[in-house]
This record gives structure tokens, C-alpha cells and sequence, in this order.
């Protein structure tokens, strides 16, 4: 299995450790998140930039919060460039990324 | 008492969680969880001691939200929570009234933390506040001024149509009556009781400072201003300026106060701004203004702008019927403040403080009274307990028993007989009478001798 792509040293220090809430997050992270990743695809899509813009707002605490690293600037850069509705090559390679990190974050967390 | 209700308005269940999470780990923060704009406006009338407010919601906009809140609500700390790092949001909604702005980062969970500490400290300074208020209003509640007696219910009568309005009042009454009292009782029953009473005693302030004490100056409005001053006038905006002794204002300054009263703005020595001031004017004086008037010291035209509503405060000794009331009110006051014992007033006691003429009024009572609680045994005050220390006219005090002529003089000469052992031939020259006098008044058992 490859390495971890998530890191939940923030939320160890927000609960002091408390395992139950750390899992209670992290289901509530594979509950919401996906949905979220779904919607921000069809955005793009649809070329519905401003939608784009808002769902990248969204998801971007949830990621800094399971410390995603890989993606942490992506998700800015995509809130970005959807509110200055720029559907361009730069933003689908980067929601790309962004699609691909969080698929096997989703993983890694299911099988923790 | 410490207990925080926290709205938290949040839409990600991620970022809410946690930060309800972060929060309850103080077990005095209560956090209720709203994911839009509208269910949190629609719990408003539950009281929350603050609101945790994302800044896009799926509904409304956080902008709008907190328009919202502070109109119904406006002293409700609102504290925005924002992804958003942008400058001129985050003033247009400090300007809107928002107590602080927080941008979601690694940091935002301490920022959170420290608000919601500070919010709790300041709610608690508020109450505090909202006590001490209460308090001094209490203290100040119309009972403090006691009394049954036909002259004084009259003085009630007065204050509270003084209360109603924020007329000018004019108090006059002799030293000792209890004028401040009487200004103190109507502003802390009027609309205005939040704003402050200032009281500025004209007497106790030399002539020369007091302009700048009333007006206020700039800097460098004279030698030694070396900072702006802000005058009592603007103080008492929006409450009550008491001028306690207004007779013994200076003619030139009389008519500077004057014009303030007509036009209701000040001037701050040394400047040329004018200031608005919306402040009720009570003034009291021991004087006779009308007299002060004629004999020129108080100018006429002041004198009729104060006068608005005249209240005439009774001298104690027109109010015989409350000083036994007022006697053992002070008692009782004094022996709870000294933890001491209950006291009782004698009969004799009582009888005498009736009939004393009370040249200093209800605060000659009150240090009578509390000489004659330190002084007394076994828990009742005695004749020999009491001290008139009159400074006034003495005559006054030995006329008020109100007895014939006769009645004085034998008075008189068992004093003397008391005083010089019982000496008839000293007394009688003393008092330039007949030996034989004396003789015969002894045998009529009309004089005493121990």
C-alpha cells in the first residue's frame, strides 16, 4: 500500500488524543466529502464557475484540516480561478490532482 | 454565571464539529450548531452570549446575517469566521458592527479560543456593571428620602413630577435638609438614570478654576493646560449637571451660564467649536435666590431660567412628626454598618429630640444619633447620651421647650445653684438678685438643692 496521503496530527491535538471523536471526524469527512468532490466535477462541467468556486471554498478547510499536503494549494488555486471564471486548462489540471489525491485519501481512510 | 451560549453558524459539518469540539472542552461554553443564516436568526429569542458566524452560507451572506442580528440585537457580539482572506471584507463587516474577524487557518482555533475568553470577560465587566447600576439605584430609590410628616410628602409630591420631565429644578432648603439627596432621587428615577450625575459644588471650587472645571478647555487654551480637559457640562451629557450652592457663582460667570442654558451648546476655553449638550440642570442653594437678586449678586434673568421647578425642602423642626422615624432610621442604619447590637431611643430621649430645634437639620440628626449609639449602655440611649453641638444661634435651642418666664427663671437658678454648690450669697450676686429672693424661692420648694 502506498504511503499515507493524510496526516491527522491536527486533529490529534484538537481532541488530546480522544480516539473517539478523531474517528466521529473522520466519518464525517467520508460522509460529506465525496458528495462535495462529485458536485465540484459537474461544476466544472457544466462550466458553472461561480458553483465551482463556492464547493472549492468548502472543501478546502476539510482538506488543510486532514492535512492533504499534496493538494493544500490546489484547492486554493481552484477557489481562485473558479471565481475569476477561468475554465481553463491550468484549473482542470489542478482539479485533476485534486480528484486523484482525495480518491485515495477516501481509501486510506476507509481502510484505517 | 460564566456560562457562554455560543451560536455557531456553519455550514462545512467538518469545521463545525471540530470547533464545537475545541470549544467544549471549556465545560462553560454551551455551543448550539446552525448549518444556515435563517435557523440561526429564527432561535434569536433564546439569548446567546455570542455568535460564531461563517461568512458563506448556502442562504444568506454573512453581511447580511449580522445586519440582521444587530438590528434586533445590536449589543450581541457577532464574531465572523471567514475561508476568506480579504481586507476589504473583513472592514466593511468590522464596520457593520462584527466585534472580530477570524480567517480559517491553522491558527483560527487559538484566535477562536482567545475571542470567546475575552467576550467572557467583558460580559462579565457587564454585569458587574448592570449590578452596580441596580445598586446605586436602588440606594438612591425614593425610600432614602423618609418621612410621613405633610410638608414632606408635599417635597414627594414634587419629585415625582420632576421625574416625568427633564425640567430644571431649583432645590432650596436649609444646609442639612438633604438637597443632594433629593437630586440624587431624581436622577436616578429619571429616563436618563444610565447617564451620569455629575455634581459640581460651586462653593467647594475657587472662583478661578471653575470656568474651566464647568466648560472644559483645549490644550494650551492657558499656561499649564497641557492636555484637553472635557468640562462637567459635557460629563453630564445626556443625564444630570447638579450645581449644588449656585448662589455663590460669580456675576461675570453667571453670565456665561446663562447663555449655555439658552442655547444648550458649550464652548471649551480656547477653542471655537461649540459642543451640543442635552443635560437636565438641577441646582441647589441655601440662599435666598430672590433676596440674592435684589441685593444684586444673582442675576435676574438666571435666576428665572433656574428657577423651572422650585422645590422647597421643610427644616427638620417643621417636620416634628418624622423625627423620631428619621431618628431610629439612622440607628438602625448605624448599628447594622458597626455590627452592633439593637438599640433602643428612651422616652425622655425621645421627647427631647422632638422639641430641639435642629439648626442643622437631618445631618445634625444623623451625627447625634450616631454619638448617642457609640455612647450608650445596656443597649438604650439616654438623656446623658445625647450631645447637641449646636454652632448656630444658642438662644434658639433654649427657647424651643417654650416654657413661661417664670418657668425660665427658676430654670436658670437651679443651674447656677448646680453649678456653685449650692451657694445662695455667689448665686445672688452672680445674677444681681436679692439674697431674699432666693431664700423665699427655696421655701417654696421652687428651687432644688441635692
Amino acid at each position: 500500500m502506498a504511503d499515507r496521503v493524510y496526516d491527522l496530527i491536527q486533529l490529534e491535538e484538537l481532541s488530546g488524543g480522544d480516539q473517539d471523536f478523531i474517528n466521529m471526524m473522520v466519518d464525517t469527512f467520508l460522509e460529506h466529502t465525496p458528495g462535495q468532490l462529485e458536485e465540484l466535477i459537474k461544476a466544472q462541467a457544466s462550466n458553472d464557475m461561480v458553483t465551482f468556486g463556492a464547493i472549492s471554498h468548502k472543501i478546502k478547510p476539510n482538506i488543510d484540516m486532514f492535512g492533504i499536503k499534496k493538494i493544500i494549494q490546489d484547492i486554493r488555486d481552484l477557489e481562485q480561478l473558479g471565481k475569476a471564471g477561468q475554465n481553463n486548462s491550468e484549473l482542470q489540471t489542478k482539479l485533476a490532482n485534486v480528484k486523484a489525491e482525495l480518491t485515495i485519501a477516501f481509501e486510506q481512510l476507509r481502510q484505517r | 454565571m460564566s456560562l457562554m451560549k455560543i451560536f455557531l453558524v456553519e455550514d462545512n459539518e467538518l469545521y463545525a464539529r471540530a470547533t464545537k469540539h475545541h470549544l467544549s472542552l471549556n465545560p462553560d461554553n454551551q455551543v448550539e450548531h446552525f448549518v444556515t443564516g435563517k435557523s440561526c436568526l429564527e432561535k434569536l429569542y433564546l439569548q446567546p452570549d455570542c455568535i460564531l458566524l461563517d461568512y458563506s452560507l448556502p442562504d444568506l451572506s454573512g453581511i447580511d446575517v449580522l445586519k440582521k442580528v444587530k438590528s434586533s440585537q445590536p449589543d450581541l457580539p457577532v464574531v465572523i469566521v471567514s475561508g476568506q482572506e480579504d481586507v476589504a471584507t473583513a472592514i466593511d463587516l468590522l464596520k457593520e458592527g462584527a466585534y472580530d474577524y477570524i480567517v480559517k487557518d491553522e491558527n483560527s482555533k487559538e484566535r477562536i479560543w482567545k475571542t470567546i475568553n475575552n467576550l467572557r470577560e467583558n460580559a462579565k465587566l457587564r454585569n458587574e456593571l448592570d449590578r452596580l447600576r441596580e445598586e446605586v439605584n436602588l440606594k438612591y430609590d425614593f425610600s432614602s428620602i423618609k418621612g410621613s410628616s405633610v410638608p414632606i410628602k408635599k417635597v414627594f409630591k414634587l419629585i415625582e413630577k420632576a421625574i416625568r420631565t427633564n425640567i430644571t429644578v431649583s432645590i432650596s432648603g436649609e444646609t442639612g435638609t438633604g438637597k443632594e439627596l433629593v437630586a440624587k432621587a431624581i436622577h436616578y428615577n429619571s429616563k436618563n438614570k444610565k447617564a451620569p450625575l455629575v455634581t459640581v459644588n460651586i462653593a467647594a471650587i475657587p472662583k478661578e478654576l471653575l470656568e474651566s472645571e464647568l466648560f472644559g478647555y483645549e490644550k494650551g487654551a492657558f499656561t499649564g493646560a497641557i492636555s484637553r480637559r472635557i468640562g462637567k457640562f459635557e460629563e453630564a451629557n445626556g443625564g444630570t449637571l447638579f450645581l449644588d450652592e449656585i448662589g455663590e457663582m460669580e456675576l461675570s460667570l453667571q453670565a456665561k451660564l446663562l447663555r449655555i442654558l439658552q442655547e444648550r451648546v458649550v464652548t471649551r476655553i480656547g477653542s471655537n467649536k461649540e459642543i451640543k449638550v442635552d443635560t437636565r440642570i438641577i441646582v441647589a442653594t441655601h440662599r435666598n435666590l430672590k433676596e440674592e437678586v435684589a441685593k444684586g449678586n444673582f442675576r435676574e434673568d438666571l435666576y428665572y431660567r433656574l428657577l423651572g421647578l422650585p422645590i422647597e425642602l421643610p427644616p427638620l423642626r417643621q417636620r416634628e412628626s418624622d423625627i423620631i422615624l428619621l431618628a431610629k432610621y439612622f440607628l438602625k442604619l448605624f448599628l447594622e454598618e458597626n455590627e452592633m447590637e439593637e438599640m433602643r431611643i428612651s422616652e425622655q430621649v425621645q421627647t427631647k429630640l422632638r422639641s430641639y430645634s435642629w439648626p442643622g437639620n437631618v445631618r445634625e440628626l444623623k451625627a447625634v444619633i450616631e454619638l448617642a449609639a457609640v455612647l450608650a449602655d445596656d443597649g438604650i440611649i439616654e438623656e446623658k447620651d445625647l450631645n447637641f453641638n449646636t454652632v448656630g444661634d444658642e438662644l434658639d435651642n433654649l427657647v424651643s421647650e417654650g416654657l413661661t418666664l417664670k418657668d425660665y427663671n427658676t430654670k436658670l437658678i437651679n443651674y447656677y445653684l448646680k453649678n456653685h454648690n449650692n451657694n445662695v450669697v455667689e448665686v445672688a450676686k452672680l445674677l444681681d438678685i436679692g439674697k431674699s429672693t432666693l431664700y423665699r424661692m427655696l421655701k417654696n420648694k421652687e428651687l432644688i438643692v441635692n
